[in-house]
Formats: structure tokens, sequence, C-alpha cells
């Protein structure tokens, strides 16, 4: 095959579905994943083959689907190539953990369908070990095909508690508690939205139905305050909706607070390809809409190569129905966290270089009106290994609640260089030189 | 009193002025340290320093940051550690050698070490490595935390964001200065605007973007071998002797320091290049960089990559700074061109700068980057 190259980035449904719509129209695709098999977050498969987990079967129809149309087609996959950015001439870096190497393309077009940033909002004692994301976790148990052991706490709000809770009750090991911090019961209004795209609420009712079996149906109203190392294990404090408060003795405890948008290593200078993102990466809207969205990325990238997409209003349908229903589910669940003027000041902020609420207070307090950058590079927030993509909402946030003036945008903290994730020197030294002689 | 200016250098020079008595308010197109103060590799070092009025001063600006520890002006943004120029073959060795013999000649303490006393002291370096010298005496500044450190110490206003376009003059002195807010009254200039200078000045190639790429790894596990103190791979002065005088310099040349820092991570660096893209590092200088590192050190190939970032130095016709007054107002001076030397001069130049606009004799002679070696001019849009 001949003619432009494009590169997908991230191995989900958006993902393949777009990569599956370009191959069609006859564009070189390869599809490039970061871990050992395809299927993201939703479809995750176990890195041993001979391994299972329980999924809904609509989600293993979906997927089987994919897969079948996926080994028909033309697609190159590479899996374990992790997206680690685009330099400043334009070429894209992608990090072969196969071979230990960092490998550059230049395509015509990159389609990035990295799915969703796990929110976790700060609450003292998160940096603890033994202190995890709902997400990390349900990585975790699908890579390896079973539950974490000993006694695992849920607690934040969405939907995704309950789906782990269920997963793990399935895998024999229940979750102690699940806590959700939105006090609001599903209503006829929501089960109404949520008509027209059913299968969140056959989704839904098969992980209640084995919480009801499970006995670990989610308390609503409630939420974590604290948590601190006791015994070798976590003591965590919990409060209810009477602000009544009291504590459970657990040795996991796995939060989470939404999802957002990812758009780490979205920004190009004039030299690089042209840039589509696709899926819970560009809105997070789910497993469906990521289908139809990927579809959507891969036209706006043909109708950038010049090639007339097939005029097709489905996928546009689909994105609209999606969008209702998440927006009617939402209502449920509060991401709003602990307000973190409330926090108090020994609370880690920023978890990769253990910088704490008082430290950021602390730069506030003089009449000088800091700049973000200067609390980033003086603070140090925003400066560890995830160069803050997991603090930089909750400094800029806090900022803006502590005085006037314009907020400071996360984007300030966490910029927008690369590598999007850290990579090992290894790989760097194997990049041939471009010119031999310096 | 008007600094414009919020990098180590103005900042520097606003607090010694405003310690003098000035009232003083530093203006700033960005925010405090936005420019090459911001991402500056931090070496106040005279290691890499031919002999000559810059190799004096820079010596006098390390005993300049002893002295600021000392009256606690600083406090703990001075690290003092010696610098490691490492030679690998028998050309760097005898580069090196000679270098050694120079630096002594300015009265810096030099350590030679080879065989058996290399490998202890510098458990680090490749078995390729023959000879090292210990360059005493000096040590490492982060920029924006010094600058923050002055910001701190206060007694001087900031003015954040505020573009000076230029100024406002009666009988040959200036009254004031134009910002994107209004005009401020001034009795007095400091121009310490890095590459910013350009808009100032008649003169418009004078000064010259050099951009510097650098890159910081994440934490060292426990079994990472020993670092003194930053290697520095003698290669570069080997390149650098070898110019012929007046050779046009390259496009690009690479210039190896693995800096261990008080974090646990390392800085590496760094490039000199002409050219001002500065938002952006490229996988091509960051790679050739990290192969000199791992060939340098091997163990660093164990580590990780967490950020790469790029910077843009203000480099002279000549290569040495500016520091002095400008023609076609009497109450204008200008501190810049400090190229990669504004972490370890900027001190000593902002209390030097001082000393020029009282009137009072510097503590140091600087007739070699005096600006009447250019004949300076205000630019006219100024």
């Amino acid at each position: 095959m001949s003619g432009p190259e494009v590169l997908v980035i991230g191995g989900g449904p958006a993902g393949v579905s777009a990569a599956l719509e370009l191959a069609r129209a006859g564009i070189d695709v390869t599809l490039c994943e970061q871990g050992p098999r395809l299927g993201g977050a939703i479809h995750r498969q176990p890195d041993d083959p001979t391994q299972s987990v329980h999924v809904p079967q609509s989600h293993k129809r979906r997927w089987q689907a994919l897969s079948d149309a996926l080994a028909g087609s033309t697609v190159k996959v590479l899996c374990r190539h992790m997206f680690a950015g685009i330099e400043a001439t334009g070429a894209v870096l992608l990090e072969d953990r196969i071979h230990g190497r960092l490998v550059t393309r230049r395509p015509a077009a990159l389609v990035l369908a990295m799915g969703a940033i796990e929110r976790v909002a700060p609450v003292p004692g998160w940096q603890l070990p033994g202190v995890v994301t709902v997400g990390g976790l349900q990585v975790m148990m699908k890579s390896t095909g079973r539950a974490p052991d000993g006694d695992v706490l849920i607690a934040g709000s969405g939907p995704l508690l309950v789906a782990l809770a269920a997963q793990m009750a399935s895998l024999g090991n229940a979750p102690v508690a699940v806590l959700e911090r939105s006090p609001r019961l599903v209503s006829l209004r929501v089960v109404a939205s949520l008509l027209r795209a059913p299968a969140y609420l056959r989704e839904a009712a098969g992980y209640l139905l084995t919480l009801v079996r499970s006995g670990t149906l989610p308390q609503r109203g409630v939420c974590v305050t604290a948590i601190a190392p006791k015994d070798g294990r976590l003591s965590v404090t919990v409060r209810d909706r009477a602000g009544r408060e009291r504590r459970l003795l657990v040795d996991r405890v796995a939060l989470h607070d939404g999802l957002l948008p990812n758009s780490n290593g979205t920004t190009t200078g004039q030299h690089g390809p042209f840039i589509v993102r696709a899926g819970d990466c560009r809105e997070v809207l789910g497993g469906t809409a990521a289908l139809a969205d990927g579809r959507l990325g891969a036209q706006a990238v043909l109708a950038h190569l010049g090639q007339t997409a097939p005029a097709n209003k489905g996928p546009a349908a689909i994105m609209a129905r999606e969008r209702q229903a998440q927006a009617a589910l939402n209502t449920l669940f509060d991401y709003s966290g602990r307000d973190p003027a409330q926090l108090p000041d020994e609370t880690v902020i920023c978890r990769c270089e253990g910088r704490t609420l008082g430290q950021l207070r602390s730069m506030l307090s003089a009449d000088d009106p800091v700049s973000a950058r200067e609390i980033k590079l003086n603070g140090r927030f925003g400066m560890g290994s995830c160069q803050g993509r997991f603090c930089a909402e909750w400094v800029a946030s806090f900022v803006a609640s502590q005085r006037n003036g314009t907020p400071p945008q996360p984007s300030e903290i966490v910029g927008s260089r690369w590598p999007v994730k850290p990579v090992p020197i290894s790989a760097f030294v194997t990049l041939p030189p471009s010119s031999p002689s310096e | 009193m008007a600094v414009v200016g919020a990098g180590i250098v103005g900042m520097s020079a606003a607090h010694f002025l405003s310690r003098a008595g000035w009232q003083v308010t530093v203006y700033d197109t960005g925010v405090v340290a936005s420019g090459a103060t911001g991402s500056a590799d931090g070496a106040v070092s005279v290691a890499s320093k031919k002999p000559g009025p810059l190799m004096t001063l820079a010596v006098a600006a390390v005993k300049f940051y002893e002295h600021l520890i000392a009256t606690g002006v600083l406090v703990d943004e001075y690290l003092p550690r010696s610098t490691f120029v490492v030679a690998s073959d028998q050309e760097e060795l005898a580069v090196l050698e000679r270098h050694a013999g120079e630096l002594e000649a300015a009265d810096v303490a030099i350590r030679m070490l080879k065989g058996a006393a290399l490998t202890q002291v510098i458990g680090a370096a490749a078995p390729s490595a023959i000879a090292a010298a210990e360059v005493q005496g000096e040590g490492h500044a982060v920029g924006y935390r010094v600058a923050e450190r002055l910001r701190q110490l206060g007694g001087f206003a900031i003015r954040r964001n505020c573009r000076v376009s230029g100024f406002e003059s009666t009988n040959g002195r200036i009254t004031g200065l134009v910002t994107e807010h209004g005009t401020e009254p001034a009795d007095a200039v400091l121009l310490a605007t890095g590459i910013g200078s350009t808009h100032f000045l008649a003169d418009a190639g004078l000064i010259r973007p050099r951009k510097g790429q650098l890159i910081v790894t994440d934490r060292a596990g426990a079994d990472t071998p020993h670092f003194p103190g930053p290697l520095m791979s003698c290669r570069y002065l080997v390149s650098k002797g070898s110019q012929p005088a007046g050779a046009v310099a390259p496009s690009r040349s690479l210039g190896l320091v693995i800096d261990p820092l008080r974090t646990g991570q390392f800085l590496i660096g760094g490039s000199r290049e002409d050219r001002d893209d500065r938002e952006s590092a490229d996988a091509d200088v960051v790679a050739a960089l990290l192969r000199d590192a791992v060939a340098l050190s091997p163990s660093l190939a164990q580590l990780r990559v967490i950020r790469v970032f790029a910077g843009l130095r203000a480099a002279t016709r000549d290569g040495m700074p500016i520091v002095g007054r400008v023609s076609g107002a009497d109450n204008l001076w200008i501190a810049t061109g400090f190229e990669g030397d504004g972490i370890c001069l900027g001190p000593m130049m902002g209390r030097l700068c001082q000393q020029m606009i009282c009137g009072e004799p510097p503590a140091q002679d600087i007739s070699a980057l005096d600006s009447a070696r250019f004949g300076l001019t205000l630019a006219t849009a100024a």
C-alpha cells in the first residue's frame, strides 16, 4: 500500500473504530497500543490470554465484532508501543517497549484515542500506599484476571464505583463497602432519559443485582474525609449526610471522582501532523459513543487528506443520543470532591513530590500576586514524574479560591511538553542520529 | 528607579538598589524568571571559562554567592560543590591539563584525578574515563529560586505581565516608561532585558538568541553510582579550543554536563543553537545529549526522562556581556548579553549595576563589558 500513513494511538473502541474506518478507505493505518493487548479500559483483556474476566454480554459481543473486523483488515497493530509526544520538528515519538527503543514516525495525520483521565479529588492520606484509583484497580483486575485481595473500600462518585464493586464480587472478593458521595437516588426522569440508551440500564441492573447478592449496595451521601495508616492497614474516616463520622479499617482504598478528557500531547508546532482526538480522550461519553466518535475522527482525517468520506449521519446521531444519556446519568453523581479551602494544611496536593496544601497556602499569603508559573517552579507543584497531570486541576482551583483576579488555568501548570509520560534513557539512546557530525 | 526585566540580573539589581535607598519597581513582559533565568542549568562555575575578563569575573561571582550566603541574603539557594571535567582520550587529556593550568593561574583550586583516585571519587564515570580535573570552590544555584528569594526579601515592587514598549523623555532624560497599562514615572531606568533587549537597541543584530535544550530525569535509585558533583565532558573544551579565531560558530554544538540535583534527579544538558524557537525541544538534540551522557556515565541508562525544555540565551556579537550606559538618555543603563553565564554572574552584576548607577566605584573591573564598545543607542521605536 502506498500513500499517506495515519497513526492511531490507543487500542480501545475509539482507536480500533477509527483505524478500521481509515483502512476501509484504503489508508495505510498503524494502530499503537501501550499495553500488551488491545481493548482499552473497557475491553481490557488479561495479559495472559488463557485467563478471562467477567464482562457484560453486550461488551463481549461488541469487542468480538471489533476484533474480527480488525483481523480481516489491513490495519497494522503495534502493541507495547507508547505514544511519547510530538517533538519540535513534528515527528511523533513512540516508545517501543518490546525492543526498548524510541522510534519516530512522520504520519500525515494522527488520531489520539488514548481514553479519559481518571480524576481523584485530594483527601488527607490519599498519597499513602494502599490508596489507589478505581480505574487503576480495575486495570489490575482485568490484566490479572483476579480480584485484589484483602478488605477493599471503594469511595468517591460515579458509575465506575458500582462497576468495579460488581466485578470484584464476581471474582470472589466483594468490597467491604461502596461509598457514593452523591445522595441523589435514581429518579424516573433519569430512567426515562436512559431508555433511549438501554444498554446502560441493562448494565447497571446486572451490576446492582450482583451487589445485592453480595450485600454491598452503595451507601449514598457518604464520603471519605481522611485516611491514616494504622497497624499496617488503613484507617478511613467517613462522613454521612448527617455529618456523623465513623472509621473503617481496611487494606486498600479505591478512590474515583469522575473522568476527564485527555488533552496531553495534542499541542504541536507548525511542523506536526494533522491531529484529531476521538472517544473519551476528546469527550467522556463511554464505549458506545467511542465507536461512533472513532468513525467521526477517521472521517475528519479523510477530509483533511482530500478524500470524500461516504455521507453517513449514523455516528453523529449516536453521539447525540449518548451525550443525552451521559448528561442524565451525571445528574446522579457529585464529582465536586471536598472544597480545597476546607482541607487541612497537611493534605498532600502533589503526590509525586509530596507537596502539601499548607506549602501552597504559604506561597499565596503574600500581597504579591505570584503567577501560576512561579507557584509551579518554586512550590514544585507539577514538577514531578506526572508533570502536573494529576494535581494541576487542584492547584489551580485552590489558588482561584484564595484570591481575586484571573484564576490560573491548569494548563499553565501542566504545560505542553513532551514526553507525555516518562521515557527510559535507554530507549532514547537507540534513536539514530539525523546528522552524523555535530 | 525602574528596572525592566525580572530575571536574575534585574531582581538582583532591584534588591541592591532598594537597599541603597532607591524606590524600585521591576517590570516584566511575563512573570518573575520567565526568560533565560527560569530555564537555565544553574551552573555557578568557572570550569569551562577561557582565560580573560570573563574568567576573572566568574571567579569573583562565585565568591559573591558565598558572600550572599554569609550575609543571609541567600539561605540555601546556593550549593557549594566541585565540578569534574572528564577526559576520555589522550587528546582530551592534553586539553584538560592545559585548561587546568589556566584555571590555576586564575587562583582556582584544581585537583587532578587519575587511576584509582578517579574511580574512587567518581564512581559513576565510565571505565573509558582516563582523568578528571576537580574544579573546587564553585557550586550550583537554581536561577528561579534565587529570583524567588530576592522577591521574598522584598523592598521593591514587581509589575508582572506589564510590557515596557518605550520611554518618555525631556531634555535627554527619561521621565517615564510607556507600558501596555499606561505611562509610569521613572527617574532612572536599568534595562536587564536579556533577549528582549533587542527591542530597545538601534543595532538590532547585536544580541541574538542562542537556544539551549535541557533534560530532567526522574529520581535515581539507591543503586545509582555516586556523583560527587556535575560531570562535564572535556570534549566540549576540545571543540571550543579547536575553532580557528574568527571562524563562524557552528549553528549547533553540544556541551555535555550531567548535574546531580538535590532532589536526586539529574539535569542533563545542554545545546547551543543559533535559533529562536524557544518552546520546543527536538528528539535529535535530546537523544544526542543522552548518548553522550550514557557514554560518560553508563548507569544513567536506567533512569527515565520526565521533562525536556528549551530556553533562549542572549548572546552578543563578541560573546561578552554588555554593562553600561545607552546613549540617548543620561539616566538609562543596561546590563544584558550574559548568554550562558547569567546565573553565575547575575547576583554580582546586580550589585555592580547598583554601584554604577549610584556613582560608586565598582567592586570589579567591568571595563571589558562597557557598552561603549558597541556605541549603543536607543532604538527609535523605544
